[in-house]
């Protein structure tokens, strides 16, 4: 596994095509994040930014081979859902160290603060609380990124537009441990409380797992 | 077992019932779109059947597709560095096998070139490069000789022999009826959406040019079973014994020959041309 991840992510890499999700991400983060803000919401918008980009970046990574060099790799790999495995856990390991990055830098800069400037917010906390959130979105962003593309869906226009709708939904349904960790990172930031978003996190691990354990059975029936 | 595309396509294979044994060749034939390529690709474990299953442990498989147009972002050898890494090689193996198979095809020169520039033929020769590297336990050839040039398509009948004599499975798919001829062990045909077997052809009716080799065995000895290449066996006189066999075969042969227990001794070597047909 070792050995598929490295190279799924050294094909991401030398690609160039994680540069279109991280460059939007960025400016994301450059309109919706100044420094001095209140530290929790901005946790809270970086978080919610991830869960559409890593849906982008799952998708570039399970569709960057052409066929012939993926049933390559399988038959070396023991089996397509193992090949497809590594690429979402290669797609879904970059997502989160995009995630990571952008919560150290909003922890540097942002003000350790309520919205209102009156309670002061402990950094490690709210630092804890925000990569928490940040997990819940990237999880998210894979569920989403490996149901709106092969082998579910094949044709580009469709994969596209229930990506974009997949990635709303997970943001604003009420239910879905991504709305939960970001609005509670938000409301809290109100108060100046910090909610550490456990049990949205271990949702969010059920559901990707539902979500990857799906696509990979299905890669060796559709491909 | 089965195999369909869809949830309600027609059936593509169906009933296929098939044994693969270790150390042997086996060939499929059968018209175009018969279902040849989803055979081989449900034996080498790319593809689950629809209906049925594959028993037995899975083996180390490697795969080499007739199309190889691999527009990816290495050169061809950090590509087989990848490949051999997958496949369960350290680093330093995977490239210094990726170097050696790489000069047998004659494209040592291509290793640092990156794959989207390489020709069609220089391609095809780093795909079929990344299945021997790994020295499989099941190979399995879908057309691998298209697009090879002929020095390039010999070389692979011979790595074919050789890892066939090593104990290893091998399965192949290619247009031309003489590709490996007398060396098959199994001929399969897939017929409508079933596999019968074919007759392979007969050892040493192959048209290619054949080599013929004196060997003498110590006194007592028999011939070890299972040479590589099905040779044709004559007497020729003081306990000595001549063995024809297709040229593609003859390193394989000899290696066998010359690590058999007790080994046996070579002779002479003769080349004999093509046009000469035993079997006719």
């Amino acid at each position: 596994m070792t050995a598929l991840l490295r190279y799924q992510a050294a094909l991401l890499l030398r690609s160039q095509r994680w540069l279109a999700p991280v460059l939007l991400y960025v400016a994301f983060l450059g309109v919706g994040v100044r420094s001095g803000q209140p530290v929790l919401d901005s946790l809270g918008y970086s978080a919610a930014g991830l869960l559409p980009v890593t849906a982008w970046i799952v998708q570039v990574c399970v569709t960057q081979e052409p066929p012939a060099a993926r049933t390559v790799v399988a038959a070396a790999a023991g089996g397509r859902p193992r090949a497809h495995l590594a690429a979402l856990l290669a797609a879904s390991g970059c997502a989160g160290l995009l995630g990571a990055a952008a919560t150290a830098v909003v922890l540097l800069i942002s003000e350790p603060a309520s919205t209102d400037h009156r309670v002061e917010v402990p950094l490690p906390s709210a630092g804890l609380a925000g990569l928490l959130a940040a997990a819940c979105c990237v999880l998210l962003g894979a569920a989403v990124g490996a149901l709106c593309t092969r082998p579910l869906l094949h044709r580009r226009g469709w994969s596209l537009v229930a990506t974009v709708l997949a990635a709303l939904l997970a943001l604003v349904t009420g239910g879905s441990p991504a709305k939960y960790a970001v609005t509670g990172l938000v409301t809290g930031s109100h108060t100046g409380t910090v909610h550490v978003p456990v049990l949205p996190l271990l949702g969010a691990v059920a559901v990707t797992t539902a979500a990857a354990a799906l696509a990979c059975r299905l890669t060796s029936v559709r491909g | 077992m089965g195999r369909r595309y869809g949830l309600a396509g027609p059936w593509v294979l169906r009933g296929v019932d098939l044994g693969l044994p270790r150390r042997s060749l086996v060939r499929v034939e059968g018209a175009n779109g018969t279902g040849k390529s989803t055979l081989l690709r449900l034996l080498a474990g790319i593809d689950a059947p629809t209906e049925g299953r594959i028993v037995g442990r899975r083996p180390r498989t490697a795969y080499v597709p007739e199309r190889f147009p691999a527009a990816l972002p290495f050169t061809a050898a950090g590509y087989l560095v990848h490949l051999g890494r997958i496949h369960g090689l350290r680093r330093t193996e995977a490239a210094g096998r990726a170097q050696e198979w790489l000069s047998r095809f004659g494209a040592a020169e291509h290793a640092r070139t990156p794959l989207a520039e390489l020709s069609k033929g220089t391609s095809q020769k780093v795909a079929v490069a990344q299945a021997l590297l790994a020295e499989p336990e099941l190979l399995v050839l879908d057309e691998a000789w298209t697009g090879l040039d002929t020095a390039a398509r010999g070389e692979l009948d011979r790595a074919v022999t050789e890892s066939v004599a090593a104990g290893s499975t091998v399965v192949f798919v290619d247009h031309d009826p003489r590709r490996l001829a007398g060396a098959a062990d199994t001929a399969l045909r897939v017929e409508g959406t079933g596999l019968v077997m074919a007759s392979p052809a007969p050892a040493g009716a192959s048209a290619g040019p054949r080599v013929r080799i004196e060997v003498a065995g110590p006194a007592g000895t028999k011939l070890p079973a299972g040479l590589p290449g099905a040779p044709v066996r004559a007497a020729a006189g003081d306990g000595a014994l001549t063995l024809t066999v297709a040229s593609a075969h003859s390193d394989a042969l000899l290696g066998a020959l010359l690590t058999a227990r007790p080994p046996w001794h070579i002779r002479s070597l003769s080349a004999v041309p093509g046009d000469h047909d035993e079997a006719a």
